[in-house]
């Protein structure tokens, strides 16, 4: 699902990766972990193409990143769920609409996105609740909304960025219990965190970085 | 109606409301933008109705030579008939010109019966057909007036290319300082959807994330610029309109004349092209924006 091969990215004269390569097949769930600065969000941001390689080949289902035109770009993130630290959640939009956004993007019509935003607001726990707003809500509650919203149009790929920083113990492993049961259903789940206490809960496999190189995989 | 055109018409709709403040700003800024390209075109269009006018109104005055015989001049105002470009000769006579000229000035009878009969010479009226009345082919006809039979012609030629030479300068000042005004109207109207676009730049950048293309991003924020447009159009036609109703009373009572016959309102044409133009404006406006926001974000 996932191939990076001998993939750097520079700024400047600063490496944020250098040199890496790995393999991650469908339905894997793994971990990207390593000190502050280690490169981790720069892998997540270069999957979903936020930012392209200076120098190697990256493969997100099938797709080369490096050559992905800005045409293609949002062709490619319909196929990839992203969460946030910081949910980015829309605070003048309910829960239903902020979910349904990735469904709307597609000019999916309203029945369905209504049918589809009901049935992944439930898999997160919040079933009944799409009318309210985010900022009514708990971090963990606002964090579920945004594991929703990255599964509603049920992704191949989901990422995680820090997803449960903002998160107390017990929300921490709600949010990882759900990520777990989507990785259940086959969805390939990476799940970028420093918390080494989550990941004892929940192993999986861990990529990790120092300084920008993959040091375990 | 497609769904994504429905998605596009009620995202609009809906920051129109949210961002209520800066959209009216927007509107008027083309409102403001689009009445002063309003005025420009009424002044321009009702001078080129009343220099239309004039050049229907054009006629030549043919002053025969003193020698010349009277049957000469008879012949000579019946050849003039015959041609196609002309559509009515009148034969003055020395004694009916001077005649008129003594009840145009009374004041000046005593002069002028001492001057005689023969102060002004006998002459041809010539009025052309109205394709032949043009400046341009008035000369090329006065031209071909005999020489020997007329001492002088006299079409009002000169003042006439004079105000169409001032037409001309106004239409070219009218050109830069409507650009100059289109241009800051479009800065203006342009930052003031940055703005928007600004204030909704968390809600943009998630759109992107989730898969939007630019053209769903963009979309309605082109509608909101059309939207912005038409409405400032509207309200600039009213204000036209009051200007118009305005001037045209102001100048009644001043030159107590019938102003309403002489100045007119814009026609249909140019009333269209005052709404084309705030239509532009808004989505140029909006499109720039949006392309300048799109273009930082990945």
């Amino acid at each position: 699902m996932i191939r990076a091969y001998h993939v750097t990215k520079r700024y400047g004269d600063v490496h944020a990766l250098r040199d890496v390569t790995v393999k991650l097949g469908k339905g894997e769930f793994c971990y990207v972990t390593g000190p502050s600065g280690a490169g981790k969000t720069t892998l997540l941001k270069m999957l979903y193409g936020s930012v392209t390689p200076t120098e190697g080949k990256l493969l997100v289902g099938g797709v080369d990143i490096s050559r992905l035109s800005r045409r293609r770009l949002p062709y490619l993130r319909r196929n990839i769920g992203i969460v946030f630290q910081d949910f980015k959640l829309i605070p003048s939009r309910t829960l239903s609409e902020n979910v349904g956004l990735a469904l709307e993007v597609l000019g999916t019509s309203r029945d369905v996105i209504n049918r589809r935003v009901n049935a992944v607001l439930s898999i997160v726990g919040l079933r009944g609740r799409g009318h309210e707003y985010p900022m009514t809500l708990s971090g963990g509650e606002q964090q579920r909304v945004a594991v929703a919203r990255a599964i509603v149009n049920d992704p191949s790929i989901l990422l995680a960025d820090e997803p449960t920083g903002n998160l107390d113990g017990a929300m921490a492993i709600e949010v990882m219990e759900i990520l777990q049961a989507i990785n259940l259903r086959g969805t390939t789940v990476m799940v970028a965190t420093h918390d080494t206490g989550l990941m004892n809960r929940f192993p999986f496999r861990k990529l990790r970085f120092e300084a920008g190189r993959l040091v375990e995989s | 109606m497609p769904k994504r055109l429905q998605h596009a018409l009620r995202r609009a709709m809906r920051s129109l409301w949210e961002n209520a403040y800066l959209n009216s700003v927007s509107t008027g800024v083309i409102a403001a933008t689009v009445l002063l390209f309003g005025v420009y075109l009424s002044v321009q269009f009702n001078l080129n109705r009343m220099v239309d006018t004039w050049d229907r109104d054009i006629h030549i005055s043919a002053y025969f030579h003193p020698d010349v015989p009277e049957q000469r001049r008879f012949d000579v105002r019946d050849d003039i008939a015959q041609r196609t470009e002309v559509e009515q000769v009148r034969y003055v006579s020395a004694e009916a010109a001077n005649q008129w000229m003594q009840q145009r000035m009374p004041a000046m009878e005593s002069i002028l019966e001492e001057l005689g009969t023969d102060t002004l010479p006998a002459s041809l009226e010539i009025s052309l057909t109205a394709s032949a009345a043009r400046p341009t082919s008035i000369d090329g006809f006065a031209r071909t007036l005999s020489v020997t039979d007329f001492s002088d012609v006299d079409y009002g030629q000169e003042w006439i290319e004079k105000f169409e030479g001032f037409l001309s300068l106004l239409k070219l000042l009218g050109a830069i300082m409507g650009s100059l005004i289109l241009v800051a109207a479009l800065f203006l109207v342009m930052n003031t959807v940055h703005l928007v676009v600004y204030n909704r730049r968390n809600e943009l950048e998630i759109q992107k994330l989730v898969g939007a293309t630019d053209a769903y991003i963009v979309a309605p924020f082109l509608v909101e610029g059309l939207t912005q447009g038409l409405f400032g159009s509207l309200l600039a036609l009213f204000g036209l309109a009051a200007v118009h109703q305005l001037l045209v009373e102001r100048l009644k009572d001043t030159f107590e004349l019938a102003i309403n016959s002489e100045l007119q309102f814009l026609p249909g044409t140019y009333i269209a092209a005052l709404f084309i133009a705030g239509s532009i404006l808004g989505v140029g406006a909006a499109f720039l924006a949006v392309y300048r926001f799109l273009s930082k974000v990945s």
